[in-house]
């Protein structure tokens, strides 16, 4: 069996030897680089672009948005964002001409000669300057969109509390941070254009590039290169590239490259959304809740994006894992004059764990009551119903993960010990303990995997091993081993029988894209789907093959009664010699009684839930208010493990993500410009900042995933900043409520001299 | 970055006549970490490097007869830090060298490049000048985000805070430096080698575009405990908050006296008359190290939003003075 064992990665020699080729490893001949020319300015208009008479324009390409065959928009949700800036400036960096050339140095030479000039306008650049509404910049009132999730009688539910609880809490933008920046290549083709790079979603670019040059299915043609990390980052953006890339190629009818630096990647591209949400929650002095109302904004940017699926989810997940029969959460996305913010791990998630997880240290605070003790008290078990009034009817590890947190990180000896230590003296390095339990939805929100019907499916080539045809993209998670790994068990053949066909859109079908934990869950059961259907096909082949009707195919074997008559690929070779060659297709159809409304915003929100409890242990610095994290102890139930190691994998590399979110990751701003756009001043824990990690994996399978997986991609970036800073009120007693808790922040509420907004 | 062309001298007379007039003629290149990313991001851009990694003389550490230690401008990080005298005697300037925690960089930067790197200020690094001015001339730090600059000596129109990790410590423990240049070769105290710069063509530490650091000279430590505190933001591949930097002559138990230096808080290493005055004649205690750590602050001043390195600087003084007094270990 390959399920649940630690095989080798399909690339992973590959990119251990370096023979990997990422984008910026490929050169083609005549290939010109590309570059992008951006406003400096977050609001303005255009008013002239002049090119220096003293120079040599002829060996450089040069495309305005008159360039563009058709519609100048890059084709997502609303289609508001422009390729290129005709004459409204609506966010810095955002971008105005294109260049190429024969060799960087002369690209950069030209992008000096040139000058633009433009009429300033007023900008807006903070949620607060959005929802005052003295600029607009989107619509009547800035809003780009609004949910209401509401469920019971919130009036009521206020009446039956005791207490009435009031917090609000900020998160910061984020920036992904893959390894490998963004960059595409375009080659103009006789018939049409081809596109390679580094992205998550293949089918995306596509669309974008058909849109661009009214071109069919087959015209454009989209192929993803080894990609050194995604995090959401390459989910939409791309697809801006590549037709960047695309229209100088058209232009030039040469291959054309733009890859970009750390600082452009960083100043220009998708951000997390930043937010300010609202809590007010009446519970009784027991500690339940009885009703919750929250008021979520989120910073969309300068342009629509897919801020209202960040805002969905965002909505979706804000009351947390808990029980409340009486909500009301509403949720607005806002408008700015900063770079559009974007798919990022967790995708609005996190942003409000953070907030409804520090809502219930402040209630445990409040009414004395064990922040632990509050959280079971309250907790969604199965059969429990949701805020948007789903029963959880399946694969509910909320107590499991609660239950195995607490017991592997030892958290009540160490909240005694943690005790015992304060009242022998005042020491000037504190320790706290601290805990955060959370969930994450996995697969599309809603109707959204229904309507994507996403497609996969599996070949038998010619040397009889099962080839994987899937759009989904391998970006560092493992996508291309636990695909095998699915198709070797389901088949009953080897791992090594098994492989991937190129990420190729003229190759492989549109599974959907590589995003919200919806891999291995969504498009992993599409392809046991089609590995069942091959199988029964040439089972049934082999039984009149062999006039064995009784045969089945085990560890790539034809068997009856415990005889081998055959190899796998000795009966595939002869399929294919009489039938042709054996290829199914298969589509993904939600499980039977999974069902979303989304006019009433009610329903099952995700056909499945996975579930994460963490302990974090800090020691505090009471000098120099530095927070070490010395240990996170985390367990998440994500269903069946396909390959345990990769998942493991998975949970320590998005709980350190979140260590940044929740201690170190800030942009800095000036003017709608990000200023700390390079590693030495935005700054990520490396390896040395990594506390000891402890990952417990649950697996309470999920029926309708593959093998009984459920997702795991975003869940691990849902509970390290909250469980910090709990773990930092236990330590100091300062209670946060803003992220990152740096050293100047976390000085400031110690000593009183920043009013903490939640206090009002 | 821009082409530029590229030389390899093998003696620092011909180094020096290949450098020129100015820093669009010509720099010089050692471990490169901090120019090769200045030319990246087209802070400058000079016609020609000067490749100084061939210049055999630059490099080695030894003892001179009269106990001093001779540290050559091209000795790594590493080479220090690998160093058998250097850690027997320099606890201080092992602490700073270890602050310096990317593998890759102390493998190629070099003393020399330590005390000449570019400050890390992100107007400067963003290409607003080394004074950091709008196009009206009008000053962007004071009102800008400026978290992580000076505290001290901050009334401008400098308010970058010097990068160095190993000027305080060398400058506490009293180190000379050697410059060589077409005048033949000066000798100065290291600490008079860092100035503020009053104009936006002056740098911040006084080297012509024709000369090179060629050694450092330090003192023999006997007798003196020494050690350096930095504070940090994360554990690898970044720079301090704040630094400090303490040399404590010691007679019996009793201070003799004191040089106390502090690191990234001022747009120079900053040498603190307040706190070396209060240590002489004092017995170490935390009580002790506690005022002089209030001292050497006591003429700090925040910016819009950098008072929390008042409170670091405080603390990296009090903690310095307390990590000498046991003996310097880590």
């Amino acid at each position: 069996m390959a399920v649940g064992q630690n095989v080798l990665r399909k690339e992973g020699v590959e990119k251990l030897t370096g023979a990997a080729r990422y984008i910026d490893d490929i050169a083609l001949e005549g290939m010109l680089y590309g570059k992008t020319i951006r406003s400096p300015l977050a609001r303005g208009l255009i008013k002239s672009i002049s090119f220096d008479t003293d120079f040599d324009w002829s060996p450089i390409t040069v495309c305005d948005w008159r360039d563009i065959p058709g519609e100048n928009f890059v084709a997502l949700i609303e289609n508001d964002q422009p390729l290129l800036v005709a004459r409204d400036v609506r966010h810095a960096e955002e971008p105005i001409l294109l260049i190429a050339a024969e060799s960087r140095t002369l690209v950069e030479e030209a992008a000096s000669r040139i000058r633009i000039e433009y009429e300033e306008l007023t900008p807006v650049l903070s949620i607060e300057e959005s929802l005052d509404c003295r600029e607009i910049i989107y619509g009547d009132d800035n809003v780009f969109k609004r949910f209401l999730i509401a469920r019971g009688e919130v009036d009521e539910g206020i009446n039956q509390g005791d207490l009435i609880i009031e917090g609000c809490y900020r998160v910061p933008h984020q920036e992904q941070l893959y390894i490998e920046p963004q960059g595409m290549i375009a080659i103009p083709t006789d018939t049409g254009m081809t596109v390679l790079g580094s992205m998550q979603c293949p089918y995306y670019v596509h669309k974008a590039l058909k849109q661009l040059f009214n071109l069919s299915d087959e015209q454009a043609v989209v192929i993803q290169t080894m990609t050194g990390g995604g995090f959401g980052g390459k989910e939409e953006y791309p697809s801006m590239i590549a037709c960047h890339a695309a229209l100088l190629a058209h232009k030039a009818q040469r291959p054309v490259k733009i890859i970009y630096d750390r600082a452009e990647d960083i100043a220009a591209t998708t951000k997390r959304h930043p937010g300010v949400i609202r809590h007010r929650t009446a519970v009784t002095r027991d500690g339940r809740l009885t009703a919750s109302e929250i008021d979520i904004v989120l910073d969309g940017g300068a342009y629509v994006t897919l801020t209202p699926v960040v805002l969905s989810r965002a909505a979706i997940h804000a009351l947390g894992p808990y029980r409340c029969e009486n909500v009301r959460i509403t949720a607005r996305a806002v408008a700015t004059n900063t770079p559009p913010n974007g798919a990022f791990r967790g995708f609005g998630a996190p942003q409000v764990a953070f907030a409804y997880e520090m809502q219930m240290e402040k209630i445990a605070l409040r009414l004395g009551i064990d922040p632990l003790e509050l959280r079971r008290i309250n907790m969604l078990k199965e059969g429990d119903i949701t805020a948007t009034g789903q029963q959880l009817r399946w694969s509910v590890g909320s107590e499991d993960v609660l239950n195995a947190a607490v017991e592997r990180s030892h958290f009540r000896e160490k909240q005694e010990a943690i005790q015992i230590e304060r009242a022998s003296g005042d020491s000037r390095k504190r320790r706290g303990v601290g805990l955060s339990f959370f969930f994450h939805g996995a697969g599309f929100t809603g109707s959204g995997e229904a309507k994507m019907k996403a497609r996969a499916g599996i070949e038998i080539t010619d040397q009889g091993r099962a080839r994987v045809l899937s759009s989904s993209t391998e970006i560092g998670q493992g996508t291309q081993t636990i695909f095998c790994q699915i198709v070797a068990d389901e088949l009953g053949i080897g791992f090594d029988d098994v492989e991937i066909e190129e990420t190729d859109t003229s190759r492989v079908p549109d599974s959907g894209p590589t995003v919200a934990s919806r891999t291995c869950m969504v498009v992993g059961r599409v392809i046991q789907l089609a590995a069942r259907e091959i199988k029964e096909k040439i089972k049934r082949f082999a039984a009149e093959l062999f006039g064995a009707p009784e045969i089945d195919l085990m560890e790539g074997r034809f068997v009856e009664g415990g005889k081998v008559l055959a190899s796998f690929a000795e009966v595939a070779r002869e399929y294919a010699a009489q039938n042709g060659k054996l290829k199914v297709e298969s589509q993904y159809a939600s499980p039977m009684g999974v069902e979303w409304d989304d006019d009433s915003y009610s329903g099952d929100a995700y056909p499945a839930f996975s579930w994460g409890a963490e302990v974090a242990e800090v020691e505090v610095d009471m000098d120099t208010f530095e927070v070490s994290v010395l240990k996170i102890t985390t367990a998440q139930d994500i269903g069946r493990a396909i390959h345990p190691l990769l998942a493991a994998g998975q949970i320590e590399g998005g709980t350190l993500q979140a260590v940044g979110y929740g201690l170190t990751e800030e942009l800095v701003w000036d003017q709608g410009r990000i200023v700390n756009r390079m590693l030495t001043n935005y700054i990520i824990p490396t390896s040395m900042d990594a506390p000891d990690m402890e990952t417990v994996i649950v697996e309470k399978e999920y029926p309708h995933g593959p093998f009984g997986a459920k997702g795991v991609g975003e869940l691990p970036m849902d509970g390290a900043a909250p469980a910090i800073a709990a773990a930092v009120l236990n330590a100091t007693g300062a209670f946060v409520s803003e992220i990152p808790v740096t050293p100047e922040r976390l000085m400031m509420i110690h000593e009183g001299t920043r009013r903490e907004s939640n206090e009002d | 970055m821009r082409g530029f062309e590229y030389a390899s001298p093998t003696t620092k007379e011909q180094a020096v006549s290949l450098l020129g007039s100015s820093d669009d003629d010509a720099m010089a290149l050692a471990g490169g970490t901090d120019l090769l990313s200045l030319m990246k991001d087209d802070i400058v851009a000079p016609r020609r490097l000067v490749n100084l990694k061939d210049v055999a003389e630059l490099r080695g550490i030894r003892l001179l007869p009269d106990g001093s230690l001779r540290i050559g401008a091209l000795v790594t990080v590493q080479e220090l830090l690998d160093n058998a005298i250097v850690k027997r005697g320099y606890a201080s300037l092992i602490h700073a060298a270890d602050g310096i925690t990317s593998p890759q960089i102390r493998a190629m930067g070099t003393v020399g490049g330590d005390l000449c790197q570019r400050p890390r200020c992100w107007y400067y690094r963003a290409g607003f000048g080394l004074l950091a001015k709008d196009k009206d001339g009008a000053a962007l730090v004071p009102e800008g985000d400026n978290r992580y600059h000076a505290i001290l000596g901050n009334t401008g129109p400098a308010y970058f805070v010097n990068p160095s990790s190993l000027a305080p410590a060398l400058i506490a423990l009293g180190a000379k430096l050697h410059i060589f240049g077409s005048g033949g070769q000066v000798e100065m105290n290291l600490e008079n080698f860092f100035a503020a710069p009053t104009s936006a063509n002056e740098k911040e530490y006084r080297l012509k575009p024709n000369e090179i650091v060629t050694e450092i000279i330090v003192p023999s430590a006997g007798g003196w405990k020494n050690a350096t505190y930095e504070v940090r933001q994360k554990e690898s591949l970044d720079w301090p908050l704040a630094a400090a930097s303490v040399a404590l002559k010691m007679s019996g138990k009793t201070i003799e006296s004191a040089r106390v230096v502090l690191g990234h808080v001022a747009p120079v290493p900053w040498r603190s008359g307040e706190a070396q005055a209060y240590l002489a004649g004092k017995t170490i205690s935390e009580q002790v190290a506690e005022t002089a750590g209030t001292l050497a602050v006591a003429r700090a001043s925040a910016m819009s939003h950098n008072g929390y390195k008042i409170q670091l600087a405080r603390v990296a003084v009090k903690r310095a003075i307390m990590k000498a007094a046991q003996g310097g270990q880590r």
